[in-house]
């Protein structure tokens, strides 16, 4: 098992050096750059502004002081076209906001999806089971940015009842419509292949000899059945966190939640690298490690990848 | 991902696939039978026909161009630019007082093409990499699986932000960023076939034969690996359609002043708070009866064509 | 004493396709402490017998007739009624031992949370009989291996394991659905000898259920053979053995590798088993019968006879 941890860290710290590199020498030898403008800046105020950024010097000495700083004391290095700050405090007062309500969305997906998945297979073919179909095919056609305006057209513009953005210190009225935003086609995913695993498991023989035992139903679905079929969902999360990452970017933008995200996009239009670098490399480390512990989790509940590891 | 997806890349359904041996013709007779037996699917096909022509020649039924701008109404949209069929507006003005039917055509005509020439073309890539990587076996596939794991964990919006970021948006580039993130589509499911595949008796004739690795692949294998990606390509045409609508939403995609539904219902979506909703109504309606059909025609042939549910 | 009685079990499973007839007017009798084996060809509805006893046919199946027990209908039973009969007075061991243990569950566990749920035993106790139990089925250092997962374990093992959960509670009766048909030849002798012992020592009385006319012969007082849903013969091992009175059992028995048969071939019956779709109403065996005649394409041959039954229109003499 640590054996296990130790092979998987060994192949995702190559992965993200191996990203940094790649992304930092796309970001410089890209054509222009974020000091670029309509009017060009005389040479020597250019060099001047170069050498302040450390711009002046090889490329691979830039990366090479680039990635000491990340590694030495997590510096990013200053952002380019917010003259004031730096990308370290960009990440500070973004991330948090993006974590929160990632983390309520991916709480609202499982707390949600799960037993959605588990009621529709135990009743198959009730109401249930068709709110859950309904729900699927649901969120397959409205996706985040088709869901998150029609949401807020009824609660904000209609009803009154939510702020339709922004996040005020992130009081739980802000949180709402964010994470159900973000969430509900993940949450739709998650049901249905609960239920379709559940659906599995229950007419396998191993429940077959658990219902010859004379064991009640509950503990049959809690002790027996839960467990198995909530394995193929663990595999899913890891390509969902992935998604709901670029998700989370939407919903920055679309509800000023003044998450990364909105710094990300705004990167991108002002050309500023150091914040599109620094912010790319949080959100590769982010999932990587998400994938990481899911893998150990999914080892760890399994008796029988634990064993072959 | 969708959990279709998983089904389909998991080792069962590898074996179950490989077990059907799809050389014959009735084959496919018996799959179009099948799929013109669903109801949904055959409605969904005439829908996403009717979008198809509507985004060919809806230019011709519309009074102005998508990018001119109706002077006469700009600046009294909110009250004058709602739909009419009086001023030549069916779907109304967008808050820059141009035609909202052109730009809904020029729209769907975007996320359509970029839809199906990215989507199938990433699919094609994916699966002829796939294909190697399971024949070949051994470093080549060991090096495209590491590829694979990686290009799973970065979510894709990086792709986006950087490539706008220094070379701006067009069409093409779009469709190149696009295929640059999906080239994984199918690579593994047609990875899995392959690899069943290639110790069958029929490609150690062709083997015996003396043809080489390429015509091999090629003309004994890829036909039966055809229909798996062509179920595919059905789910991943839908899902590029959406990654264009939603990278267009946030600015990343198609460029002002050619526009994709996602673009549309991003301008309809900032200006709702005016009342002016046919900005949003329709773009969104598009897209929606697209990815519905999409969804059904993906369901059909799915079962058409996958051995699991047949008996 | 007759423990369980079984009359005219019909059951089908609605398909797609149509209705399956996999099991037609079966009755019997098991009394306690009776050895009496099941045999016939795959798909001839042995398993789901006995899964019909247990209460445990799929969801599609259409069920009829009676299975009587300590005078209670077990057909008609509910869920809960059928749990305190399950384990406790009917236990079954399933066809295959790979795939009937849960594979995410310790087998320890999976044995002592039977005790723990019928005989009301503490976590301690349970685990106490479950060692016990292992080691009545001879696996060795059953202390150490209760911790351990079903796949830690060889087939042999499992199959012993599966058979130790039918016996935990003690029951009267056990259904032994082919509990050697997984493993290979030696394992097969010794977990035959393994029911055999526990069997005389607790006076179970066993529903055999096999396709190996083998087994059959060291084990059972009584054998019933199955065609297609239906009952063919039903008589003494002895007799059958000696005198099969049945085209189809002669079949059988022709089918069997014998070390004296100085041709040294095997008699495999020609042609397939039945199409179960639509309810027979000829002898279902008539289409691979070496004796068929005109009427048996238009009768169905009823079960009868005093001490061998059997289920022919022509008399014993007749036969070839
Ligand atoms: N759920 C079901 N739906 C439809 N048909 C079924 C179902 N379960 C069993 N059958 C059919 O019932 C018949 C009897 O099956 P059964 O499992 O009893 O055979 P068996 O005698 O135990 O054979 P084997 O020796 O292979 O175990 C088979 O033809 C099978 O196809
Ligand atoms: S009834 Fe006829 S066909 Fe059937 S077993 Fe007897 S002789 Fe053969
Ligand atoms: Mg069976």
């Amino acid at each position: 098992m640590l054996n296990y941890s130790l092979r998987r860290l060994a192949f995702a710290i190559p992965t993200i050096f191996a990203l940094v590199i790649f992304a930092f020498y796309l970001m410089r030898l890209a054509p222009g750059g974020p000091f670029t403008s309509e009017k060009p800046l005389p040479p020597a105020v250019m060099a001047n502004v170069l050498e302040r950024y450390g711009m002046d010097e090889p490329l691979y000495v830039q990366l090479f002081t680039y990635i000491k700083n990340i590694l030495c004391c997590f510096d990013f290095g200053p952002s380019f076209s917010q003259k004031d700050r730096s990308v370290n405090q960009i990440i500070a007062s973004g991330f948090p906001v993006t974590l929160t309500y990632g983390f309520w969305s991916a709480v609202f997906v499982l707390i949600c999806g799960i037993p959605l998945g588990v009621i529709a297979a135990l009743r198959h073919n009730s109401f249930w089971d068709y709110l859950m179909t309904g729900l699927a095919i649901f969120s397959q056609i409205f996706p985040n940015f088709v869901l998150a305006p029609i949401m807020v057209l009824l609660f904000t513009l209609s009803w009154g009842l939510l702020p339709g953005g922004g996040w005020n210190g992130g009081q739980w009225q802000y949180i709402v419509m964010p994470a159900i935003g973000l969430g509900t086609s993940y949450m739709a995913g998650v049901a249905r292949l609960t239920r379709g695993s559940m659906l599995e498991v229950l007419n396998s023989p191993f429940i077959r000899t658990a219902r010859a035992k004379g064991l009640p139903e509950r503990t049959i679905i809690w002790r027996h059945a839960l467990k198995p079929a909530l394995l193929p969902t663990l595999t899913y999360m890891g390509p969902v966190f992935v998604y709901m990452i670029t998700g989370s970017v939407f919903i920055d933008v679309f509800f000023s939640t003044g998450g990364i995200g909105q710094d990300f996009i705004d990167g991108a239009y002002s050309r500023d690298y150091s914040v599109l670098l620094g912010l790319a490399i949080i959100y590769c480390v982010l999932t990587l490690s998400i994938n990481l512990v899911l893998d150990l989790l999914y080892a760890w509940i399994d008796p029988k990848v634990r064993d072959a590891l | 991902m969708t959990s279709a997806k998983t089904h389909l890349n998991s080792k069962e359904f590898a074996e179950q696939a490989a077990e059907e041996m799809i050389t014959s013709r009735s084959f496919w007779a018996d799959a179009r039978v099948r799929f013109f037996k669903n109801r949904m699917a055959v409605v969904s096909v005439f829908m996403l026909l009717c979008l198809v022509l509507f985004a060919i020649f809806g230019h011709n039924f519309a009074k102005w161009s998508y990018e001119e701008i109706d002077w006469s109404i700009l600046g009294k949209i909110k009250t004058e630019g709602a739909p009419s069929i009086a001023n030549g507006h069916y779907f109304g003005l967008d808050e820059l007082g141009r035609d909202m039917f052109a730009r809904v055509v020029q729209g769907s005509r975007t996320s359509l093409l970029v839809g199906f020439v990215a989507g199938i073309t990433s699919v094609i890539i994916g699966s002829i990499i796939g294909a190697m990587a399971g024949y070949y076996g051994g470093r080549f596939d060991q090096i495209v699986m590491g590829m694979y794991t990686i290009w799973l964990a970065v979510p894709y919006i990086i792709f986006f932000v950087v490539w706008q970021a220094f070379f701006g948006r067009s069409l093409a580039q779009l469709i190149m960023v696009i295929i640059l993130v999906n080239w994984t589509a199918g690579l593994l499911i047609v990875r899995g076939q392959v690899m069943m595949m290639k110790n069958r008796e029929f490609v150690d004739a062709a083997r015996m034969l003396g043809l080489n690795d390429f015509a091999i692949i090629f003309r004994h294998i890829a036909p039966n690996v055809l229909w798996v990606v062509v179920i595919y390509s059905s789910m991943v045409v839908p899902e590029v359609i959406m990654m264009e609508s939603l990278v267009s939403f946030l600015g990343v995609g198609i460029q002002e002043p050619n526009t994709s539904w996602g673009a549309l219902i991003s301008e309809g979506a900032s200006t709702m708070t005016f009342g002016t909703l046919w900005q949003l109504a329709y773009p969104a309606a598009f897209f929606v009866i697209a990815q519905v059909s999409l969804y059904y025609i993906g369901d059909g042939l799915r079962d058409a064509l996958d051995p699991k549910d047949r008996r | 004493m007759t423990l369980l009685s079984v009359r005219d079990l019909n059951i089908r499973f609605t398909t797609g396709d149509g209705d399956v007839h996999a099991v037609n007017n079966v009755s019997f009798d098991l009394s306690a402490g009776q050895k009496v084996a099941l045999v016939g060809e795959s798909g001839s509805g042995k398993s789901q017998i006995a899964l019909s006893i247990m209460g445990l046919l799929a969801k599609n199946a259409i069920v009829s007739g009676q299975v009587m027990f300590n005078g209670n209908n077990l057909l008609a039973a509910s869920n809960d009624e059928l749990n305190q009969i399950r384990a406790q007075k009917i236990a079954m061991i399933f066809q295959d031992p790979m795939s009937a243990l849960n594979p995410y569950m310790k087998v320890g566990r999976q044995l002592s949370e039977i005790v723990e749920l019928h005989e009301g035993l503490s976590r301690r106790d349970a685990r106490i009989r479950a060692i016990e139990v292992m080691e009545a089925v001879q696996i060795p250092d059953a202390k150490r291996r209760l911790d351990a997962y079903p796949h830690e374990f060889s087939g042999g093992m499992r199959q012993r394991i599966v058979i130790a959960m039918a016996l935990i509670c003690r029951p009267q009766i056990i259904l032994a659905d082919e509990p050697t048909t997984a493993l290979d030849v030696t394992v097969q002798a010794q977990i035959m000898h393994l029911l055999d012992d526990i069997q005389r020592d607790m006076d179970t009385a066993v529903l055999l259920i096999t396709h190996d006319l083998g087994v059959v012969a060291g084990f059972c007082e009584d054998v019933m053979v199955l065609y297609g849903g239906r009952m063919m013969e039903k008589s003494k091992v002895g007799a059958l053995f000696k005198s099969p009175s049945h085209p189809y059992t002669r079949g059988l028995l022709r089918a069997v590798p014998n070390i004296h048969d100085q041709t040294g071939q095997l008699h495999a019956i020609p042609g397939s088993p039945p199409n179960q779709m639509n309810a027979p109403t000829a002898c279902p065996f008539a289409p691979r019968c070496n004796d068929v005649i005109d009427t048996c394409w238009q009768t169905l041959p009823e079960l009868t006879g005093e001490d061998t039954q059997r289920a022919c229109i022509q008399p014993v003499e007749a036969l070839s």
